[in-house]
């Protein structure tokens, strides 16, 4: 690795205040859980590595999990194992919670943070799709304050954010009214262990009811009775960033919650990607993917909507 | 150059490296502790596994001057001076390890794991050790050996009775 100064940030203030001060004059990474960075440098060429290391890891301030008035603020430095052993999260979100473990390893999860995974931006990464699907808010800390933007808005493509060279990534929150909207997460990789998703997916939607005469005709009593409200699906892998799935969600907008319902959503979502072939899967195998996990994680929802009746 | 103290093993260490320093380029080169071993270097085969304050970590992602002020224990740290760990026990019993250049890793995600959870089953186990990478063994004896090192633990007979 090649040499570079290194600094440590307080918190999240002081952080800005050295980014402002060097990030000028000088090429700046941000170190948080390393897990990325680290792995990047080793290998990079001398022209793409940092003059200065500036280490937010122990920044106290972007490392809470809490209910505020806006909804549920997760700090971008709590690790993937905090998600993980959340309460908080556990009970309100358990996609969060499933994404959270199909990263990496425990040893990487331990060090891993939330904003790390979500700046270093590539495709797959398992943080994204349940948070879009959730219509989440990144929250940046810059020389002027805070400023929100939604977090599907915060990639430009392939490992390229937004973020100026004198911002960081805070926070993220999710919308106080989607706070326990029943959502589910699914990856699909080559092995359960430390694989990249071939395709990952987050379905979310609310449990409405039809009026007494009923509008559909489905078959199962049961499911006469629920109707999709803002359904909301997140497709990862599949295109430049985690995109959502407009069209599969207009589809079912209103719609009865049946599985043919499902199964069509799922195929009207390979519609809104643009998957690659590459020697993990060819784009073929990730459409089928697509249309196999939205089916499943609007299933998943449906499940844990249930439950939570 | 940065200076990084750690606690590493129960004593207190300190070093001057320079700021791309891993932690663990520090234990092996500057504090001589060579028993977490460079693999993959890249966070993928977890040999470099050392706990960090009560949490298995990849030392080989970790930046030495992030663990300053820290607590570190690694696999010179499990056994005494006249008896193994229980898990280093257990591993030579059941033959869990062959050539052994995973086992510094997997010895120390087993102690994270039973130090949290006494009585593992075996997909917790499973997951435990998804980030080590064994190319001997096929971690069917591992995975024996950690259930007899949790029975030991917990002050229960090794064996099995029934």
């Amino acid at each position: 690795m090649r040499a570079f100064e290194f600094v440590t940030a307080k918190d999240s203030n002081h952080a800005v205040a050295l980014l402002a001060q060097h990030s000028v004059s000088a090429k700046v990474r941000i170190v948080a859980g390393g897990t990325d960075m680290m792995a990047d440098l080793k290998f990079a060429p001398a022209s793409h590595c940092p003059d200065l290391v500036v280490d937010i890891s122990r920044a106290e301030d972007l490392k809470n999990i809490a209910v505020t008035e806006k909804g549920l603020s997760i700090g971008a430095l709590v690790t993937h194992n905090q998600i993980m052993r959340s309460p908080l999260i556990r009970d309100m979100f358990p996609a969060l919670v499933d994404a959270a473990h199909t990263i990496g390893a425990v040893q990487t999860r331990n060090l891993g943070t939330l904003g790390g995974n979500l700046v270093t931006g590539v495709p797959s990464m398992d943080s994204g799709p349940t948070l879009v699907a959730l219509e989440a808010i990144a929250s940046i800390a810059g020389p002027g304050g805070r400023r929100e933007v939604p977090l599907s808005e915060f990639w430009l493509g392939p490992r390229k954010t937004i973020l100026k060279p004198d911002e960081l990534l805070a926070e993220i929150i999710i919308p106080k009214q989607n706070l326990n909207k029943p959502t589910h997460f699914l990856k699909f990789g080559l092995r359960k262990g430390q694989a990249l998703a071939l395709v990952n997916v987050a379905a979310s939607f609310r449990v409405g009811s039809v009026s007494a005469d009923g509008f559909h005709g489905s078959t199962t009593a049961e499911w006469d009775k629920d109707i999709f409200v803002a359904p909301r699906i997140a497709l990862g892998a599949v295109a430049p960033k985690v995109v959502r799935a407009l069209k599969a969600e207009a589809f079912l907008e209103g719609k009865a919650v049946t599985p043919e319902n499902m199964a069509e959503a799922g195929q009207v979502a390979v519609t809104d990607c643009k998957p690659i072939s590459d020697f993990r899967a060819s784009a073929e195998y990730r459409k089928d993917l697509v249309a196999i996990l939205t089916r499943r994680a609007l299933e998943g929802a449906y499940e844990l909507a249930k439950a939570k009746r | 150059m940065v200076t990084v103290t750690l606690t590493v093993n129960g004593e207190k260490r300190t070093a001057s490296v320079p700021p791309e320093t891993t932690l663990l380029r520090m234990l092996r080169d500057n504090l001589s502790l060579t028993g977490a071993k460079l693999g993959c270097d890249v966070g993928d085969c977890g040999a470099c596994t050392v706990i960090v304050d009560g949490r298995p970590v990849n030392s080989c992602l970790m930046l030495a001057a992030q663990a300053d002020g820290r607590t570190v224990l690694t696999i010179e740290g499990l056994a005494t001076a006249d008896r193994l760990h229980p898990l280093q026990k257990a591993f030579e019993n059941y033959g869990s390890l062959q050539c052994g250049f995973c086992g510094p890793g997997v010895l120390m995600s087993a102690k994270a794991l039973l130090d949290e959870n006494p009585n593992p089953t075996v997909p917790e186990i499973r997951d435990a050790l998804g980030g080590n990478l064994c190319r001997c063994t096929g971690y069917s004896k591992m995975i024996e050996a950690i259930q007899v090192a949790a029975r030991t633990l917990r002050g229960e007979p090794a064996e099995k009775t029934a």
